[in-house]
C-alpha cells in the first residue's frame, strides 16, 4: 500500500501533465504525510539534495558543452570527421557518426549534437543525394554516444542516484569503449546500407586543408584531455576539471574561433540557467522522494521481488533491460536515472553486478529511450531540424534500432567493456 | 490590475534570470580561482567551495521558478495531448493546484528551515549562517507561487516577449534546452 501511495500517486500526477520535478516533490510531500514523516525532514533532505560539492560537475559540463555547441564547434567536427572519413562510399553518413563521436567528447547532450550537427548535415547530406530520413535516422541515433563518452552529465547524475559510491572518474571512463563500440556499429551499419543504396563518396581534401582543419578542431577537443587528465592525473577533481573545462571552451569560442557574438552571451546564459535550474530542481525533489521511498523500504521489496522470479544474473539483467527500455521510451533520462537508480541497486548489488558496469546498462538502455517513439526527446528534435514527420523518422531509425540494441546486449553482457578501462588505469 | 500583476512578474522574473545568470557565472569563475591559489599561490582558500555551492543552490531555485513560467520543465504531455478540451481543463486544473501545493510547501517549510538553521554556521566560513544558504528555496518557492498564481487566473505566459528572447530563431531545443 506504501507504494502505491508514493508511486501511484507520482505516476497519476506526471501523466495528467504536472513536471515530473513537482510531481515527485508532490508524491513525496503525500507519503510522507501517509507513513507520519514530518514534512521538515522532507524539506532538509531537497535542501540537502542540491547542497552538494560534486553536483556542481553537472552545470559545468553543461555549460561547457552549450558554449562549444552554440559557437561554431560542431561545423569543425564535422570538417575534422570528412577529413579522417569523408572520402569512403557513403562517407557523410560515417563523417555524421564520426562527428558525434567527436560530438560526444566535449559535451554529454544528445539533445545539443543532433541539434547542432544534424543542422549542418543534414541538409548537406540530402544535397549529396542522401534521402533525408535517413540522414535523420544517423544523426539521431550517432547523437547518443554523447551520453556515453565523456564527459557525460548523466553518468554524474548516475553517480550521485547511486549515493556518492560510484567515482565519476570510473564512469566516465567505463563510457569510452561502449561509446565507440556504439559509433562502430554504427558506421558499419551505414557502410552496409551504403553499399546496397550506393550512396556516393566525398572527396579526399588536400594535405595542407586537412591540416589546418584538424588544427583548428583539436583546439575544442582537447576539453576532453583537459577532463580526463585532470581527473586521472590526481590535479583535479571532476568538479574542478567541469570548471576548467567551461573556461577553455569559453577561450576557444570567444578567442580562437571568434564566431560568437559578445553581445549574444547573455542569451547563452539566460538559456543554460533554464536548462539547468530543471534538472538542478530535478535532483533536490528526487532526493525527498528517493528518502521516502527508502523509508518504505521499496527498493529492498523490489529486489525481493525481481530475485523471487529468478537469481540468475542473465536472466535478472534482461527483465531489468526490458524495464529501463520500457520506461525509457516514456519517460527522460534524467528522472528516470534520479527514481530508478535507488530502486534497482540493491538488486544488482545482490546478483553481483559493479555498479559501474551497471551505469553503461542504464546509459545505453535510456539513450535508446531518447530516440524512441511515445517520448524520445532527441528524436523530436531530429525530426523538427529535419522538418519531417516523427513517423517517417521512426521507419528509417528502423535499422538503428536494431544496431543499438546488439550494442546494449554486448555492454550488458560483457562487463569488461565498461570495466577493462577503469581497472587499468584507476587501480 | 492584470497588467500591472504582468508587469511585476516581468520584473521578477528578469530579476530572478539575471540573479541566477550571474550566479552561474561566478560559480564557473571561483572554482577555477580555488584550484589556482592551491597550485600557483600555495594559499589553499577555503571560501571557493561553500561560495561556489550557495551560488548552486541560488541559481537552482530561483532558475526553477522561471523555468516554470516559460514553460520549459520537463513533463509529459502524452495523455493530455490526446483528450478533449473540457476533460484537459479539469485536468490542468488539478496541476496548478499541485503545483500550489509544492509551492506553498517550499516557501513555508523552507522558510522554517532557514530559521532553525539561522544558529549553526558553516565549517569553512563562521561568518555565514547556514540558514541563509538555505534562503532560496524560500525565496524560490515565492517567485513561482506569483507565477502560478498568474498563470491559474490569466493563463500560461510562456509566450510573452521578456519570457522568449533568449530563444535561438527557429530552434527547437531553445524550449526544451541542450540537455
Amino acid at each position: 500500500m506504501d507504494a502505491f501511495v508514493l508511486l501511484g500517486s507520482f505516476a497519476f500526477l506526471m501523466l495528467i501533465g504536472v513536471p515530473v520535478a513537482y510531481a515527485m516533490g508532490a508524491a513525496a510531500m503525500l507519503g510522507a504525510w501517509w507513513i507520519d514523516i514530518p514534512l521538515d525532514a522532507l524539506m532538509i533532505q531537497i535542501a540537502a539534495g542540491v547542497n552538494k560539492f560534486s553536483l556542481l560537475a553537472i552545470p559545468f559540463f553543461v555549460l561547457a558543452g552549450a558554449i562549444m555547441a552554440e559557437g561554431g564547434m560542431s561545423r569543425r567536427l564535422v570538417a575534422f570527421a570528412s577529413v579522417l572519413v569523408g572520402f569512403i562510399r557513403g562517407g557523410l553518413s560515417l563523417v555524421n557518426i564520426l562527428a558525434s563521436t567527436f560530438f560526444g567528447a566535449i559535451s554529454g547532450s544528445s539533445m545539443a549534437d543532433t541539434a547542432s550537427i544534424g543542422s549542418v548535415l543534414i541538409p548537406e547530406m540530402e544535397k549529396k543525394g542522401y534521402p533525408r530520413d535517413f540522414a535523420t535516422a544517423v544523426t539521431v541515433s550517432g547523437s547518443v554516444q554523447a551520453i556515453l563518452i565523456p564527459p557525460s552529465h548523466n553518468a554524474v547524475i548516475y553517480s550521485l542516484a547511486a549515493g556518492g559510491s560510484v567515482s565519476i572518474a570510473a564512469l566516465f571512463l567505463a563510457g569510452v569503449l561502449p561509446g565507440l563500440l556504439l559509433g562502430l556499429t554504427l558506421a558499419c551499419l551505414c557502410l552496409y546500407i551504403a553499399r546496397k543504396r550506393n550512396f556516393p563518396a566525398g572527396r579526399r581534401i588536400p594535405l595542407r586543408e586537412a591540416i589546418k582543419i584538424s588544427i583548428d578542431a583539436l583546439w575544442g577537443l582537447m576539453t576532453m584531455v583537459i577532463i580526463l587528465g585532470g581527473i586521472l592525473s590526481g590535479v583535479f577533481t571532476a568538479t574542478e576539471s567541469a570548471s576548467i573545462a567551461v573556461l577553455w571552451a569559453f577561450f576557444v569560442t570567444m578567442f580562437i574561433y571568434r564566431d560568437y557574438k559578445w553581445s549574444e552571451l547573455p542569451k547563452l546564459v539566460h538559456r543554460t540557467v533554464k536548462t539547468l535550474s530543471i534538472v538542478m530542481i530535478l535532483i533536490g525533489f528526487a532526493a525527498a522522494f528517493g528518502y521516502v521511498m527508502t523509508l518504505m523500504q521499496i527498493p529492498q521489496q523490489i529486489t525481493a521481488a525481481i530475485t523471487s522470479v529468478s537469481s540468475n544474473q542473465i536472466v535478472v539483467l534482461m527483465l531489468i533491460n526490458v524495464l529501463l527500455l520500457l520506461l525509457g521510451t516514456l519517460m527522460d533520462m534524467a528522472p528516470l536515472i534520479l527514481i530508478m537508480t535507488p530502486i534497482l541497486m540493491p538488486v544488482i548489488l545482490s546478483i553481483g553486478i559493479d555498479p559501474v558496469h551497471f551505469g553503461m546498462i542504464m546509459m545505453v538502455n535510456l539513450g535508446m529511450g531518447l530516440i524512441t517513439p511515445p517520448v524520445g526527446a532527441v528524436l523530436f528534435v531530429g525530426s523538427a531540424v529535419a522538418k519531417l514527420p516523427i513517423e517517417q523518422v521512426v521507419k528509417a531509425l528502423y535499422p538503428f534500432f536494431g544496431a543499438l540494441l546488439l550494442v546494449l546486449v554486448a555492454v550488458t553482457y560483457m562487463p569488461w567493456l565498461s570495466l577493462w578501462l577503469p581497472n587499468l588505469l584507476l587501480k | 490590475m492584470k497588467e500591472a500583476f504582468h508587469r511585476f512578474n516581468d520584473k521578477l522574473y528578469l530579476a530572478c534570470l539575471w540573479t541566477a545568470g550571474i550566479a552561474i557565472v561566478v560559480m564557473t569563475i571561483i572554482i577555477p580561482w580555488g584550484i589556482f591559489s592551491r597550485y600557483v599561490l600555495g594559499t589553499g582558500s577555503q571560501w571557493p567551495e561553500p561560495i561556489a555551492i550557495l551560488m548552486m543552490v541560488l541559481f537552482t531555485f530561483l532558475g526553477a521558478a522561471v523555468a516554470y513560467r516559460a514553460g520549459a520543465h520537463i513533463a509529459v504531455a502524452m495523455l493530455t495531448d490526446r483528450i478533449g478540451t473540457a476533460n484537459r481543463r479539469f485536468l490542468s486544473g488539478i496541476v496548478h493546484f499541485v503545483m500550489l501545493v509544492v509551492a506553498i510547501f517550499m516557501l513555508f517549510y523552507g522558510t522554517r528551515l532557514c530559521i532553525g538553521t539561522w544558529g549553526q554556521s558553516i565549517g569553512e566560513l563562521p561568518f555565514i549562517p547556514v540558514g541563509l544558504t538555505y534562503t532560496p528555496v524560500p525565496l524560490g518557492g515565492l517567485v513561482t507561487l506569483l507565477f502560478v498564481l498568474e498563470n491559474i487566473f490569466f493563463g500560461s505566459q510562456a509566450q510573452r516577449g521578456v519570457v522568449t528572447y533568449d530563444h535561438i530563431a527557429s530552434d527547437p531545443t531553445a524550449e526544451s534546452g541542450v540537455l
